[in-house]
């Protein structure tokens, strides 16, 4: 059975670095969590709701408390062991689905500051990832494997730069598979053309599993289904890295005009701003990233539109406004994509400081 | 395991050798594991690099709540396996009524977020040679030493290549080889073709600890 425990002002529920075996709900009083931000290093307080649960993932993870709790004012506090909170959370399923919605936004949100810190120069993207992929499995005469990337390459970037390609090794995959079956016949040749860096003239070897003699069933090259919105975005986002900026644009226009609901509109109005301004059109790019701020005010891409239109306005050469979009990157709540934070304050230490 | 009747339209079937994602590729799905094993792979270089191997009730490819990441690695099928394929659209139903499933996600959730957190830490540091020191110092604390039940003092050994410490650090390949054979000639380290030994891993704790900002 879960244990209340009394706490008084000031005294300390778990300290950061300890090890965490419970799990607690605030029952009556007031407790601050206190950290500090992994990017700036400030002391963030997290004041706790009655009712609220803390210390839920490092008791789940098994790792060291990441924060202190702190009691402001006089607490009652339910424990929990990791045991106890799992037979307690199962037949409350609704707590469950609630973390698991705040946990993903999490995760969302530490794999973008992530992401964005990422200039891995010899980091490949996904069109060319995908791509090599392919060759990786023709070379190695996995033609059921090779069949299935490049369908799905041939899915996602119908007009990509290696489509023409990609289409030719899907066929060469086929006929293989066909002919040969996986892992037999004669190693195919790829040309040297496309974009591959590796040499993959030395004897390719063994495929890990061959032992597939039937040919497999259909269903390889089907594969999950996308969306046409998602295939579209895609497309458009394809479009971009070959800096078809015009085209782009025109792509992802047609998504924001149809008026589609899922989570590709918000994208693709933001990814048109992108476009605009890769194309120097900075007046256009302003006035575009405008209009959304004043239409979705809570568009999850807010700090990098401003981010993008303190650069519009720097390129126009008007530093003070640059400067004052700069600015207001970093006067968003931390909750907002901070990487955006990090390349603002780069850009106003660039103009000389705030 | 969780009562899994009623989702028989969410039920996908593979064959051995299958592919049920490819690296690189966008994802919108999830997978429970029912039966059968799926291997997850990468391909460094020239091979491709066994990563894991899963089996009922893992849950793979959850990192697709991500909208628009592109898959990191490779979900094949080792035998005939049978998954439920879920999406953000209908994984809520399912998490409804399995609440055990539920729970799984939210520890692979918990683990994902301080994996990322961490990751994030090393990215931070400004020093290349830091970085690179805080890579083994996560590898130690995640995954522990290749050496399992041995008492190996200070040293640790990582069964980890170039590429992949590269990855982890955010640099590329050419500049971590470099700055490696740098720690190799300090006699911090030891270079092997399938593993990187370290010869103090708290020389490396106060290094990165040095380097760290307030």
């Amino acid at each position: 059975m879960p244990k209340v425990g009394s706490y008084r002002a000031n005294s300390v529920i778990y300290f950061q670095g300890d090890l965490a075996d419970r799990i607690f709900v605030l029952q009556r009083g007031k407790v601050s969590l206190n950290y500090n931000d992994i990017e700036t290093g400030k002391i963030i307080r997290e004041v706790i709701q009655t009712g609220e649960f803390f210390g839920v993932k490092s008791a789940l993870g098994r790792y060291p408390r990441e924060e202190n709790a702190v009691v402001l004012e006089d607490a009652n506090v339910l424990a929990f062991s990791v045991p106890e909170f799992e037979a307690f959370s199962t037949s409350n399923t609704r707590i469950i689905i609630k973390m698991l919605k705040v946990f993903s936004n999490q995760l969302r949100h530490i794999h973008k500051q992530v992401e964005n810190l990422m200039s891995n120069p010899s980091a490949v993207n996904a069109e060319t990832g995908l791509y090599r992929t392919g060759e990786y499995y023709l070379k190695t005469r996995m033609y059921s494997q090779a069949r299935y990337v490049f369908s799905r390459y041939m899915t996602y970037y119908p007009s990509g730069k290696m489509a023409e390609q990609a289409g030719r090794y899907l066929e060469s995959a086929e006929a293989a598979l066909s002919r040969y079956g996986d892992g037999k016949g004669p190693a195919p040749v790829l040309s040297s053309s496309g974009t591959t860096t590796k040499d993959f003239a030395a004897a390719s070897p063994a495929p890990v599993f061959n032992t597939v003699a039937e040919p497999t069933t259909a269903t390889a090259s089907e594969g999950a289904s996308l969306s046409d919105v998602a295939k579209d975005y895609y497309n458009a986002v394809s479009l971009f890295s070959q800096e078809k900026y015009k085209e782009a644009l025109s792509a992802f226009k047609t998504i924001v005009e149809s008026g589609d609901s899922s989570e590709y509109l918000a994208k693709a109005q933001f990814d048109m701003g992108r476009c605009l301004f890769a194309l120097g059109q900075w007046d256009l790019s302003i006035k575009h990233f405008t209009s959304i701020i004043q239409s979705y005010p809570k568009h999850p891409d807010m700090a990098d539109m401003l981010y993008i239109m303190g650069q519009s306005w720097d390129k126009k050469g008007d530093q003070a406004k640059a400067k004052a979009f700069y600015n207001k990157v970093l006067t968003m709540t931390a909750d907002d994509d901070s990487s955006a934070r990090i390349k603002a304050k780069k850009a106003i230490n660039a103009l000389g400081g705030a | 395991m969780a009562d899994l009747a009623g989702f028989g339209r969410f039920a996908r079937t593979y064959q051995a050798g299958e592919i049920i994602f490819s690296e690189y590729e966008p994802g919108d799905s999830f997978y429970l594991i029912q039966t059968g094993k799926v291997r997850i792979t990468k391909i460094v270089g020239d091979i491709e690099k066994n990563i894991d191997i899963l089996s009922a009730p893992e849950i793979f490819g959850e990192m697709a709540i991500l909208e628009g990441a592109p898959r990191s690695a490779t979900a094949s099928a080792l035998d005939i396996v049978k998954v439920l394929e879920f999406n953000r659209a209908n994984f809520e139903i399912l998490m409804m009524g399995n609440p055990q499933i539920a729970l799984r996600l939210l520890k692979v959730f918990t683990k994902r977020i301080y994996d990322q957190k961490r990751r994030f830490m090393i990215l931070t540091l400004d020093d290349p040679q830091a970085k690179i020191a805080d890579v083994f110092l996560m590898l130690d604390e995640t995954q522990g030493s290749s050496i399992p039940g041995e008492d190996q003092g200070d040293k640790r050994e990582f069964k980890v290549t170039v590429d992949d410490v590269a990855h982890w650090a955010g640099m590329n390949s050419s500049e971590v080889q470099a700055l490696l054979s740098h720690f190799s000639k300090q006699r911090r380290i030891d270079l092997y073709a399938d593993k990187i030994v370290v010869k103090n891993i708290n020389d490396f704790t106060r290094f990165v600890n040095s380097k760290r900002k307030k």
